[in-house]
């Protein structure tokens, strides 16, 4: 993957820092383990003189886990709520299918990690943090460990407790509110909101739960100051995204970027696009949540407002690529499983709903549907709008609705002859 | 001579309420019935109501169905008369949905 990145890296411009050296990794992904005295040496785990919270207030970081919600915000909230105790937790679930980011950046900037959990903490004034990582993740377990052993001989703990929690591989494990209850011992099943664990969390405790690639921000932004920050970005989403690219591409990878990069930097230059040289058919630009894009819109810009009025999401970064010869009635109903799979079911609304969904696209794909079917989605999807306890409900919806408007006469010939084309079907 | 369904919901909740033995129950009962299917189904969404059972085409759902109603639905599904102690409850926004479902062959 390093011989890609050399290969393909981006065009540098003098004097311009969101082409030259990223916020996370500076090669903009990851080359190198970082050892403890390696990160010192670079400015790590320094005293602080300034307020944490008013730098990351300035700096606008938002949470890359997903949402998007603004960090300083959820942090405030936290800090301002009456309690004898509270709490950050780093959430490295990482569970959505094809992301890696939370693993690479554990495995190669442990300490980065560590530092932005601890100088949270210290900014809420938590005395206890967790690591609530994927169990899965042997490396980043042993790395991370270390890491808390070499800060904690170091004296750069400031009396914080630091916990690491595995955290089982179930997709609704890394809700933020699930996750609390799996470190509470009980089972991974999102809870009702609100409260919101900000307010009340983990034992019933103000709580922060922010990503991993949300925590690697904290060191730099509180030692280069919010300005710097940034000039990474665009002005509602400051800084850079580590962007997870699977082997469907000829150069797979994490690769930071800033926001607002245009996708043709990331499919084609990083990426070097489809192996076999294979034509472009669409984008899922978001995980399986994200609406579908057309090939045509692979010019867009790699920020949350820019694929939102372009009717898709973000999400965490893990983007998907697919060639002209990929069957979108098979990919879009994989998705649907997925949701009809993951569902925890502790939500009526949620089983019923992802379960109607995989199996209308199950007949329709295998051509024992009814025309009428179409009609259907849309309105499941309504009927159950806002009645569970977490986002998966929502979460079917855009990728399927999506892919029936772009891709309707796939739809329309599975239906007919149970495959992508008639001339398939003889 | 069309088809009548009896469609059983064998999601979590209905199943936790014994909705397996009532899909059980009515196979045994109606196995012979000329014009009658007994099927499960994924899930109806009246989940704090079950056991849901749906008659299709008759359109008639059954909630909070017990064992000792098979006998009476089982009637109904051969052509006798409407439960009508088991039709109430379901949100009717609802049964339109599923009725829609039903319709466009969901099952």
């Amino acid at each position: 993957m390093r011989g890609c990145f050399e290969m393909h890296s981006p065009p540098r411009e003098e004097g311009n820092a969101n082409d030259t050296i990223m916020i996370l990794f500076p090669e903009g992904k990851p080359t190198h383990h970082e050892t403890f005295h390696e990160y010192c040496a670079a400015g790590g785990y320094q005293p602080v003189t300034k307020n944490i919270l008013d730098e990351v207030t300035a700096a606008g970081l938002r949470g890359r886990g997903g949402a998007g919600f603004p960090v300083a915000s959820k942090w405030t909230i936290a800090a301002q709520t009456e309690a004898d105790t509270r709490y950050v937790v780093c959430n490295a679930g990482e569970d959505e299918p094809r992301s890696f980011k939370d693993r690479v950046l554990l495995e190669y900037r442990p300490h980065l990690v560590l530092e932005g959990t601890l100088l949270a903490a210290r900014a809420i004034s938590a005395e206890r943090v967790y690591f609530y990582v994927n169990e899965t993740y042997d490396d980043c377990f042993a790395r991370l460990t270390t890491a808390i052993e070499e800060a904690t001989d170091a004296g750069f703990l400031h009396g914080i407790t630091v916990t690491v929690h595995r955290a089982p591989t179930v997709y609704v494990a890394g809700e933020d509110s699930a996750a609390l209850e799996v470190l509470e011992g009980k089972e991974p099943k999102p809870r009702q909101k609100p409260p919101y664990p900000a307010v009340a969390g983990l034992y019933g405790k103000p709580t922060v739960v922010n990503n991993v690639e949300t925590l690697a921000n904290i060191p730099p932004i509180v030692r280069k100051g919010a300005s710097w920050f940034r000039s990474y970005g665009t002005p509602e989403n400051p800084g850079t995204m580590i962007f997870c690219l699977d082997d469907d591409l000829n150069c797979p990878g994490a690769y930071e970027l800033p926001f607002g990069t245009p996708l043709p930097q990331l499919y084609e230059n990083l990426g070097n696009g489809l192996k076999g040289g294979k034509k472009l058919k669409a984008i899922l630009p978001g995980g399986p949540s994200s609406a579908f894009l057309p090939a045509d819109q692979v010019d867009i810009a790699l920020d949350p407002e820019s694929l939102k009025r372009a009717g898709s999401s973000l999400g965490c970064g893990v983007m998907r690529f697919y060639a002209e010869e990929m069957c979108m009635v098979e990919e879009t109903l994989r998705l649907a499983q997925f949701f009809s799979r993951e569902s925890c079911g502790q939500c009526p609304a949620c089983r019923m709903e992802t379960t109607m969904l995989a199996t209308m696209l199950e007949r329709i794909q295998q051509g024992k549907g009814d025309a009428a079917l179409f009609d259907q989605f849309q309105k499941v999807i309504d009927f159950n709008r806002g009645k569970g306890y977490c986002a998966l409900l929502n979460m079917p919806g855009p990728p399927i609705m999506s892919a029936l408007r772009l891709f309707r006469s796939e739809f329309d010939n599975h239906l007919r002859y149970g495959r992508c084309s008639e001339a398939q079907a003889r | 001579m069309s088809c009548t369904y009896v469609l059983v919901c064998q999601n979590e909740d209905c199943k936790q309420r014994g909705s397996g033995e009532l899909l059980e129950k009515l196979h045994e009962k109606l196995k012979d019935s000329g014009g009658v299917e007994v099927k499960p189904y994924m899930c109806f969404g009246g989940c704090q109501a079950g056991p849901n059972i749906v008659l299709y085409p008759q359109k008639v759902w059954y909630a909070g169905v017990k064992r000792e109603d098979v006998d009476d639905i089982a009637a109904h599904a051969q052509g006798g008369a409407t439960v009508e102690r088991l039709t109430g409850g379901i949100d009717p926004s609802l049964k339109d949905l599923i009725y829609q479902l039903l319709d466009a062959g969901l099952f």
